[in-house]
């Protein structure tokens, strides 16, 4: 390149500070904004899914959690709550990651705000409303993400009986109300705009559809297994004692 | 069809160079023809109503990317817009937004397009040295220069920049038009440019990082040009790139 000398090398210069204004970060935060978001998308759809094991009645959920705590490697069949604990930390983690690197993403400036709700109104789009709506989803996930996680680090418990004792009687399905659409939202678009952004498919209208039956479906998980909670909650007499199976 | 209809245009009208003019939407009312287009029915109602109407045309064919607008809220080309796929036989046009406004609905585009491409070096860059303009040109495989084909297509209407709202919250982002090209050159075994030149010209937040992937560029380009992959190909492209393992 001695005989083009491209004069971005002008721009290069530039970024000459060390950190992460250097473009390689660029590159590097964008990886890691994708590779976190797909993390926790993919968490989250487990996630839900092990939870609303409740569907299928107190036992199966028992096992579930006592399964994901390594009751196998106990001697009593009980797990360890620790790992829910030291789970909840790397989540933590992970989340931390995520939202430095989306934020970047964010209209820092009332001008880009408004510009932005200029060309929706203007020129309404499709993708760009579900951009939107992962925005204010991700804006409200910041607070609401690490409420959740520290009460899993707190107060790590789960089981049929005690979950259920903290979304009735420690108010947790407030917490849930909101979070689960956010959640879901900002998780199924984010898994689907990931895929197109690394040009992982090409039948994006496709994926788009799929992305929408996955969020209506795990808006029905969430809601049932929100409301299962709440029934075996209402059931409970204070003080809760833990659920014991075959009972 | 038994009748021709009233057809509606709300147009938006305003002379940046006339201190006293104010931006407005003003209505025309014409009678709709068979095959007629939004760039039909200006013509017509400059030429019939209103002489001082200003906007761009050249080949009316889709060609020269001159006539892009907004119509109905979608930036496309007047002169490949039928009038018959509006029912509603109103039609708003507004010039495209983020570009120079010359009056009416003419933008500079031009002016943009060449900023676009001396910022990043749009032309070609060979790959050798001595430039003996009698010397054979190096063959090139058929299926490289379908590849080069299908994104020379790009016309430089300015549709994708103003579909794109990334470009529109940040002035300085190059846009998929931008993108696109580099893409071009970056395909072209003629140009001697490395992925690490090209990072250096779009490996950040006013290049390939900072699209948000929101693809008003891909849903309104008039050619149907593939700028989500293109734009994904070179952000795995400019990602891999050497000198730039995490």
């Amino acid at each position: 390149m001695a005989v083009n000398p491209l004069p971005a090398k002008n721009i290069l210069s530039r970024y000459t500070a060390k950190g992460f204004s250097h473009p390689i970060w660029a590159a590097r935060a964008d990886r890691l904004q994708s590779a976190s978001g797909v993390l926790l998308g993919l968490f989250l759809i487990m996630h839900l899914h092990f939870e609303s094991s409740i569907l299928l009645g107190k036992e199966a959920f028992y096992q579930v959690a006592q399964f994901l705590e390594g009751g196998i490697f106990s001697e009593t069949g009980h797990g360890f709550p620790i790992l829910t604990q030291i789970f909840s930390v790397v989540m933590l983690l992970v989340v931390l990651i995520h939202a430095v690197f989306a934020l970047r993403r964010f209209p820092t400036q009332i001008g880009q705000w408004r510009a932005l709700r200029q060309q929706m109104k203007f020129l309404p789009h499709e993708d760009t409303k579900i951009w939107f709506w992962q925005m204010i989803s991700g804006f409200l996930l910041f607070f609401l993400v690490p409420v959740h996680l520290f009460t899993m680090i707190t107060n790590p418990e789960i089981g049929p009986h005690l979950s259920a004792e903290r979304v009735v009687y420690q108010n947790a399905w407030v917490l849930y109300v909101l979070l689960l659409p956010a959640v879901t939202i900002h998780a199924i678009f984010g898994l689907y705009r990931v895929s197109v952004k690394w040009g992982l498919v090409t039948q994006r209208f496709a994926l788009l559809k799929l992305a929408k039956v996955m969020l209506a479906y795990l808006m029905v998980l969430g809601v049932a297994s929100l409301v299962a909670y709440i029934i075996i909650g209402r059931s409970l007499s204070l003080p809760v004692v833990p659920f014991v199976p075959g009972l | 069809m038994s009748q021709a209809r009233q057809l509606t245009f709300s147009i938006f009208r305003y002379d940046p160079q006339d201190p006293n003019d104010k931006p407005q939407m003003v209505n025309y009312y014409i009678t709709e023809t068979p095959g007629m287009t939004v760039f039909i029915a200006l013509n017509k109602i400059r030429e019939t109503q209103d002489p001082s109407l200003q906007f761009d045309f050249v080949c009316r064919a889709g060609i020269c990317g001159s006539c892009a607008m907004v119509i109905n809220g979608k930036p496309t080309l007047a002169c490949r817009t039928l009038t018959a796929n509006f029912p509603s036989a109103e039609m708003s046009l507004m010039p495209l937004p983020g570009f120079e406004l010359i009056g009416d609905l003419s933008v500079n585009t031009g002016k943009f397009m060449r900023e676009l491409a001396e910022r990043l070096q749009l032309w070609l860059q060979p790959n050798d040295t001595d430039m003996d303009i009698h010397r054979i040109e190096a063959p090139m495989a058929p299926e490289e220069a379908a590849k080069l084909y299908e994104l020379e297509r790009c016309v430089e209407c300015g549709v994708c920049v103003s579909a794109c709202a990334t470009k529109q919250m940040r002035d300085t982002f190059v846009g998929a038009v931008g993108l696109m090209k580099i893409a071009r050159f970056e395909l072209d075994s003629r140009d001697s440019r490395t992925s690490d030149d090209f990072y250096h010209v779009i490996g950040n937040q006013d290049g390939v990082f900072g699209c948000m992937t929101l693809l008003g560029c891909q849903d309104a380009c008039p050619k149907d040009l593939p700028h989500m992959q293109q734009i994904a190909y070179l952000r795995r492209k400019m990602s891999i790139s050497v000198t730039n393992i995490i």
